[in-house]
């Protein structure tokens, strides 16, 4: 698994310095007038490119464990027949820094469909494979897996988002409901990834960011085309997802501690799959399907800093007003992220 | 993880990583599109000493002539016509000065599409001339115009990856023939698109990154890998239905087309799915416990790829010879400073 990109990783982190950075991502706006894309609110942090792969290394433990329970009916660091089977890696959980917790909830889903069945399998090796990289790349210094409800956490979210039976949620029931459960996350992947991107210091750190983004793309993409092409009219699944978004930006923008509220409603930082008209070519306006989660006006995918991500995965843990809450707890992190001392959480 | 462990090497210049230095190109298949199809052996040549400092209107401008590519194929997909003339003229500043044509080929709306299938068309063209848009925008008075673009090269392009032996006419590949064809058309590119930001993004200066360029790029990356995520399930997705690789050819089709892209990778010109490669093949899963093969991504911890600059204009130039500066979807050679192949 120590291969040589693997390998410079750890160095380049060991040697990485700490510095001071304006934390909030440069905005298109500032290169396109009218781009539509979100400025995060500026705040002066101090962390190192080893805080910032360790805040990725919790949400790909919460990917990943779900992605296994669906698909295999075990955790990531526990080995069965199907995980075997389908030569996912079986996680040996070395990280020490911060509380190790435990996963509940999530069991096999009774998959019927060769596609969704076939994807799910795809995406559970990667996402396996992604804890493996940040754990050996952060070595001594990644950070525990923390305590994960893969359980009660998607009828929480469902309920709020205002999903028909929502508290009686399970991504664990069909393959439908798992399509959906997946597009919670993945949209959620992309946007940290890119909100990171400009943080990082050493390029090397960057193209392994970059590299995984655009996994987590492709997996929204997959998950996104799959289901359009299910529900193509947004009656059921392909409505949720217009559901789930707006939860997602309305969490997100409460993340900007203190943005204008009325800031959301004319530019949200996520899309669900409902149509929208479109010119193209300079003729009469036609209609196109949401196939990315992209701003308008540049098609450029929205980026999110760490207070977004937190709010979203912890359904609102990371904000009291305008206040940001350390540690953030809820939702999927009962007891909050893992991190070290200048960690995100 | 030729490419990879080359960006990884702190200090690797941005010039020669640019240049592909260090790739082997003998190992490369010869091949010539654009020619009268005779073989032409390889000779690795090292870069010429300074010439030009890249500045990030370089990279940007580089990613622009394959937005105008990408945008022209889309558009004329969904509509039957290209970008319009406005979102194809040159920058003041810019270096170069006449806006090209497209030579359309058998580029037409493709016909007999479902409702679903015509909104996700028009969802890819819209995005993909908004990248033109934004680009330009974002380049201002250096923004490059459109090159001369040719989409009748999908013929001479299926000839060399051997799906069929016309080139143009009867028997020919047409990408605008069928829904079908149109996912290889557009499986030609996205996979593409998606390693030449992921190359490009660590190139991108310090100033860069805080102007919000890197950023910027790294989110149009996001948006390649959408696309190429669509193109992909969808092909998976019908051969499911088909019942059978043989039920349903243009999965074969995508790894033909795959391989040939591999052959043009000059440095990491691997086979698909095996060791070196930037490429993961299309698989036909047969059952509940059988996994896809979506996430075109290495193989050992599932990062995807990068290709640099030079292996980007080997595969739009359909030439894997080193000093090529014209050929394939541009016929007289994208507007950049990158314009000629260099290893």
């Amino acid at each position: 698994m120590a291969n040589q990109e693997t390998q410079l990783l750890d160095d380049v982190i060991a040697k990485s310095r700490r510095k001071m950075l304006t934390f909030g991502l440069s905005s298109l706006a500032g290169l396109v007038a009218g781009a539509s894309a979100p400025i995060a609110k500026a705040a002066t942090a101090s962390y190192t490119d080893a805080d910032i792969l360790n805040f990725a290394l919790n949400l790909e433990y919460l990917e990943a464990n779900f992605y296994y329970l669906a698909t295999f009916g075990t955790t990531i660091d526990k080995a069965n027949t199907a995980s075997t089977a389908a030569g996912a890696p079986l996680i040996t959980l070395s990280g020490t820094v911060g509380t190790p917790g435990t996963v509940s909830g999530g069991s096999k889903v009774p998959f019927a469909t060769i596609p969704v069945a076939s994807y799910a399998i795809e995406t559970a090796v990667e996402e396996g494979k992604h804890v493996q990289l940040l754990l050996t790349a952060l070595g001594s210094a990644a950070v525990a897996q923390p305590a994960i409800n893969l359980g009660t956490s998607f009828q929480t979210l469902a309920a709020a988002a205002k999903i028909p039976g929502g508290s009686g949620f399970s991504p664990y029931a069909s393959d439908a409901t798992f399509l959906v459960g997946a597009y919670v996350f993945e949209d959620v992947g992309v946007t940290a990834y890119h909100g990171a991107a400009s943080l990082l210091t050493s390029s090397s750190n960057l193209s392994t960011a970059a590299g995984i983004m655009a996994v987590e793309a492709y997996h929204a993409g997959l998950i996104r085309t799959t289901i359009n092409y299910l529900d193509p009219t947004g009656a059921t699944i392909g409505g949720y997802t217009n559901l789930i978004s707006a939860l997602r930006a309305s969490l997100s923008q409460a993340g900007l501690l203190g943005a204008a509220p009325s800031a959301y409603d004319s530019n949200p930082d996520d899309f669900g799959l409902a149509t929208f008209p479109v010119s193209l070519g300079g003729g009469a306006n036609v209609t196109a399907t949401r196939l990315t989660d992209a701003d308008s006006t540049n098609v450029v995918a929205f980026a999110r800093n760490t207070t977004q991500v937190l709010n979203i995965v912890t359904g609102g843990g990371a904000v009291n007003g305008s206040v940001a809450v350390s540690p953030a707890t809820g939702v999927f992190f009962p007891a909050g992220m893992n991190a070290g001392p200048n960690g995100f959480r | 993880m030729a490419k990879l462990s080359m960006l990884n090497d702190s200090g690797v210049s941005r010039r020669k990583f640019l240049a592909g230095v260090g790739a082997s190109a003998g190992a490369v298949a010869a091949l010539n599109l654009a020619g009268c199809g005779k073989s032409t052996p390889i000779t690795p040549v090292s870069p010429p000493p300074n010439q030009h400092v890249v500045t990030d209107a370089d990279i940007l401008n580089f990613a622009l002539n394959l937005e105008y590519l990408e945008a022209s194929f889309y558009l004329y997909a969904a509509t039957g016509a290209g970008l319009q003339a406005s979102d194809t003229t040159p920058g003041s500043t810019a270096t170069y000065q006449t806006a090209g044509t497209v030579t359309p080929g058998d580029a037409a709306a493709v016909a007999g599409l479902t409702t679903a299938q015509q909104e996700i068309l028009n969802e890819i063209a819209f995005e993909e001339q908004a990248h033109v848009r934004f680009l330009r925008t974002a380049l201002g008075t250096a923004a490059i115009p459109m090159p001369d673009i040719d989409l009748s090269f999908f013929g001479p392009l299926a000839v060399a990856a051997g799906i069929t032996t016309a080139a143009s006419g009867t028997g020919s590949f047409n990408p605008f023939a069928s829904f079908d064809d149109f996912l290889i058309g557009a499986f030609i590119f996205e996979d593409v698109g998606v390693t030449a930001y992921s190359g490009a993004a660590p190139l991108i200066s310090a100033s860069g990154v805080s102007l919000g360029y890197l950023t910027a790029a790294a989110g149009i990356l996001a948006v390649e890998a959408y696309h190429a995520g669509y193109v992909r399930t969808t092909l998976t997705g019908r051969a499911i239905a088909a019942g059978s690789a043989s039920a349903y050819p243009y999965l074969g089709i995508a790894n033909q087309v795959e391989a040939l892209r591999a052959t043009l990778t000059v440095g990491a010109s691997a086979a698909p799915s095996t060791s070196g490669s930037v490429e993961t093949e299309l698989t036909l899963p047969t059952g509940l416990t059988t996994a896809s093969s979506i996430v075109a991504a290495s193989a050992a911890d599932a990062v995807g790829f990068a290709r640099s600059v030079n292996q980007v204009l080997h595969i739009v130039y359909g030439s894997p010879t080193v000093g090529v500066s014209a050929g394939g979807f541009f016929p007289s050679g994208i507007n950049s400073v990158f314009a000629t192949t260099t290893a």
